[in-house]
């Protein structure tokens, strides 16, 4: 069940490439939000405009993005750690720690996503907008929202899959990881 | 019993309200309360988040006080936020104590959450600007940079070309040509080394100056509530018209001082007469509209709130 | 325990948590949660902070800098631009000897002045001059080694995602710690290069090299690489002038590359899909550590340790020079076993206040310049240092063939002269400012 070509895998590693893609696509937006209001600023003096509040723009945008990607990149295994240590360790025991370390991010997600609905919450019963474009900050907590359920959700996938692996006594297959 | 109380603010700790208004207001507190209220004051954001956040830190409890600018979070002040109409108050001072009067009648149930230590202002903010701005037409097409929604309104309405940007980006943006000029008050100058970027400074004839901001130094409700009854009359005796007047002069020496600046600088700084104030006064007359129907949309009374602001602030002259 | 103990066994029990194998980010984050509880004396602070922290953490104007520059990345890889680069480079040092090694760091450098970041350019470039380096005889130990130090190239030459992280921390001005990034990057090229010079020189057949190209064919080849030049000037210029923000200077990169992998016909839906996914685990990864670090900073100020710390080391009158050493060696021994981001965060919140109330004769905006490059210089001597060196993992899982000691042994040279450079700088700091007083 918590293999990734499961059937269950297939939805949660979709669900994430998803979120993923949906935020790269609003940085690609975002830069060309930036661009057009440069040209605006440019060429002021022909009529054009900035893009009103193109701050705020890019900071809801973020809001958005990194909520979203966080879910890919827990499932690909993309955060840094240092495994000079526990390499000595041995299969088993890594597999184990990997399980910890699990659940340690499962309840970092979780506790993140349960403040982030008291924040948004909070944001609906204040009315607090953007300072220029007036954007409710209760829809930006929402958009950022999303993210961090679907990273709540596939933490839980995520334990299982190593969880599984332990108890067989199997190394999990290496993954993607990041470049920085 | 001994209590420490956590401040948290978002200036560094050497600028003028910290410097000269907080750190003063605690050192007193403490000497009042023979050393039994301790405080540790954190400027810069030091206990993390964003400075829209300030707010909800003392009101949730994060920490125990905060100064912030209500602005942040715009739309959370709404029937406050009348003092950040164009041409309200005189000078920090005499806004200050209108602003905290008119909150206790009127807008008290917006700082509900927290125990109010002070509310205050800013003096009346201006143009500084590379090219003299002598009539409003001088204003046509520059770039100028706004802090509030309320002020970038007021620049559209003129005839400026409003910019939004944080404060600590003023002094890049004038010296880089990004921005043509900036409206703050003479308080911020100095740090933002504006009047050597810069060589012409606008202010009107009026009763009243072109802006203001206003400011909370708030305290969490529990934080306060816990405090036995004696600190709790230190606190209280600390706190309310006065401080707020205090926090509102010293903003004006801060102003004086960075006008001073600006003149042994050589720098024009112009004084519009009455006739041409008018103008500006009338020209800002739609962005005072536009709130009003705003307000009107929100089901809140603005012109009746208007009015008390005005009242507050001619009560103080 | 007081508050002030508290924060000191804080940063130990990250380490711990570290060296466990939990994820760098998620254990800053952890200590500086359950350390904010433990002085509170109550988890409601610590819980209502988190009902903006993380929002407020990501949804930040001034990171925007960071994806953008990944982004921009990404799309300069499809641009295909590091072959060019190489080509050019080839064209000019190809037939020194040791020229294919020396065209290797003159791409890298190039590839970094459009690149915010290390493994990026060690990726690039390696793919294009690892299969050149073997075709023309150079060993497994030197190839491998050059690429990887190339490869730092990436972020010593502006733009650097570190730099940007680093000038948000501390609050200085992303534009002139780039400025001051400059010469010390040129430096590290040069002296890999003479690196590469002494090299095939003492190990005798080491290296061939390639035939001597006509000037006119080096021109042409050194011209094709124009849009690399176009976007570093538009980006790095337009910081520089004040016309963009570092985050409108990122998006106007990451549009320049990707107009430049538009017209090299690279860019269909698997591309940007696939450039999409490699910007969200690369962001992910540092805004988890970002996010840890405002948790533990938060606990860090509550417990007052960097403020006690930075008192302290004032009133010793230690020779700042001293201190300069002793904080460089330990970044040099962590820089070995750790990643460089989450050292930067680690460690920055603590000792940059205890630097700075050191007198080096500096003000505090140079201090902070030059400070800030050295720092970047020695982690980024963490990304090529054995055994834990990013780069030479990744370099070395694209040199099959290469065992990993032959890979850490050709690297070693290229760290001898990072040693060498960073006393430089360390012991000269008109060596970083110089270009930063010339232009501001
Ligand atoms: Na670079
Ligand atoms: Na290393």
């Amino acid at each position: 069940m918590f293999r990734d070509e499961s059937l269950l895998g297939r939805f949660i590693v979709g669900m994430a490439r998803l979120m993923a893609i949906a935020g790269g696509l609003v940085l690609l937006a975002m830069v060309g939000m930036i661009v057009v209001s440069i040209i605006g600023r440019a060429l002021l003096f022909v009529g054009l405009k900035p893009i009103t509040g193109d701050y705020e723009l890019v900071s809801i945008g973020m809001g958005f993005a990194i909520f979203a990607f966080m879910p890919w990149a827990h499932l690909t295994r993309s955060h840094a750690l240092v495994a000079l240590v526990t390499d000595s360790f041995g299969l088993r025991v890594n597999s184990w720690i990997l399980v910890i370390t699990d659940i340690m991010m499962l309840a970092a997600s979780w506790f993140i996503a349960w403040r982030l609905y008291f924040g948004m919450m909070d944001k609906f019963a204040y009315r607090e907008t953007t300072l220029l474009l007036r954007f409710p900050l209760s829809w930006a907590y929402a958009m950022a929202f999303v993210g961090a359920v679907v990273m709540a959700v596939v933490a839980v996938y995520v334990l299982g899959r190593s969880l599984s692996y332990a108890i067989k006594g199997e190394a999990e297959p290496k993954q993607a990881g990041a470049e920085v | 019993q001994e209590v420490t109380l956590r401040i948290h603010q978002m200036l560094p700790a050497q600028a003028t309200i910290p410097a000269q208004a907080i750190e003063p207001w605690a050192a007193k507190v403490s000497d009042e309360s023979d050393g039994r209220i301790k405080f540790e004051l954190y400027p810069a954001m030091q206990l993390g988040g964003a400075p829209p956040e300030l707010f909800d830190q003392a009101k949730d409890g994060v920490v125990d006080i905060i100064w912030t600018v209500l602005g942040y979070t715009p739309g959370r002040f709404p029937k406050s936020e009348v003092f950040e109409l164009p041409f309200m108050i005189p000078n920090g001072e005499v806004g200050s104590a209108a602003f905290y009067n008119y909150v206790q009648e009127n807008s008290a149930d917006e700082f509900a959450g927290v125990h109010v230590i002070a509310l205050h202002t800013h003096g009346p903010g201006l143009f500084h600007s590379k090219e003299p701005v002598t009539s409003l037409e001088d204003l046509n097409g520059m770039k100028v940079r706004g802090g509030s929604r309320i002020i970038s309104d007021m620049l559209a309405e003129l005839g400026a070309e409003p910019i939004g940007m944080p404060v600590p980006q003023v002094t890049e943006a004038l010296s880089k040509g990004v921005i043509d000029a900036t409206t703050i008050p003479w308080e911020v100058t100095p740090s933002l080394r504006v009047a050597e970027l810069v060589q012409n400074h606008t202010g009107f004839t009026s009763q009243y100056g072109l802006y203001t901001q206003t400011f909370g130094f708030v305290m969490n409700m529990d934080s306060y509530n816990n405090l036995p009854d004696d600190l709790k009359a230190v606190i209280d005796a600390n706190s309310g018209l006065e401080t707020s007047r205090m926090f509102g002069r010293v903003m004006d020496n801060g102003d004086a001082t960075g006008l001073s600046i600006a003149v042994n600088a050589g720098n024009n700084v112009v004084q519009l007469d009455e006739a041409e104030t008018a103008r500006w006064i009338e020209a800002a007359g739609p962005v005072v509209d536009r709130w009003l129907a705003d307000m009107d949309g929100q089901g809140i009374d603005g012109q009746s709130l208007l009015d008390a602001a005005r009242a507050a602030v001619a009560a103080e002259m | 325990m007081t508050p002030l103990m508290l924060g000191f066994l804080g940063l130990p029990l990250v380490l711990v948590l570290i060296f466990l194998r939990v994820p760098i980010g998620l254990a800053m984050l952890g200590v500086g949660v359950f350390g904010s509880w433990l002085i509170t004396g109550s988890f409601n602070p610590v819980s209502a902070q988190f009902k903006n922290l993380t929002y407020s953490t990501y949804a930040s104007y001034s990171l925007s800098v960071v994806p953008l520059f990944l982004l921009m990345g990404q799309f300069a890889t499809l641009g295909g631009l590091s072959s060019g680069l190489f080509n050019a480079a080839a064209a000019w040092l190809g037939h020194k000897r040791g020229g294919v090694a020396m065209a290797a760091i003159g791409a890298s450098a190039g590839f970094g002045a459009i690149c915010g970041s290390s493994l990026a350019t060690a990726a690039t470039m390696g793919q294009v001059a690892l299969p050149e380096l073997k075709k023309y005889g150079y060993s497994g130990a030197l190839s491998t080694g050059t690429v990887a130090a190339g490869g730092t190239l990436g972020i010593l030459i502006p733009p650097s995602i570190i730099l940007v992280i680093f000038a948000v921390l501390t609050e200085q001005n992303i534009a002139k710690l780039f400025m001051g990034a400059f010469v010390p990057g040129i430096l590290a090229a040069i002296g890999y290069i003479i690196v590469i010079m002494l090299y095939v020189r003492m190990v005798p057949g080491s290296g061939g090299v390639r035939e001597r190209l006509p000037y006119g064919r080096r021109f042409r080849e050194l011209a094709k690489t124009w849009p690399v030049l176009a976007v570093f000037v538009a980006v790095i210029g337009g910081i520089y002038a004040g016309i963009f923000t570092p985050t409108e200077a990122a998006a106007v990169g990451a549009a320049g590359t990707f107009l430049i992998a538009l017209a090299a016909r690279s860019l269909d839906r698997k591309s940007i899909v696939q450039a999409c996914l490699a910007t969200a685990s690369a962001t992910a990864m540092i805004f988890l550590i970002v996010l840890g670090a405002a948790a533990l900073n938060s606990f860090l100020a509550l417990s007052q340790v960097p403020q006690v710390l930075a008192a302290w080391v004032g009133e010793q009158g230690f020779n700042p020079w001293i201190v300069m050493i002793l904080v460089l060696i330990f970044y040099l021994v962590m820089g070995c076993v750790m990643d460089s981001l989450s050292m930067i965060l680690l460690t920055v919140p603590i000792i940059f206040p205890m630097m700075s109330v050191l007198d080096f004769g500096l003000t505090p905006d140079e201090f902070g310049i030059w400070f800030g490059i050295i720092v970047l210089i020695v982690v980024e001597v963490g990304l090529i240092t054995p055994p834990v060196g990013m780069n030479l993992f990744i370099i070395n899982s694209m040199a099959p063939g290469t065992r990993l000691s032959d890979t850490y042994r050709g690297v070693l040279p290229f760290v001898a002269s990072d040693m060498v450079r960073t006393a430089i700088l360390v012991a000269f700091p008109p060596v970083t400012l110089w270009l930063v007083w010339m232009l501001y």
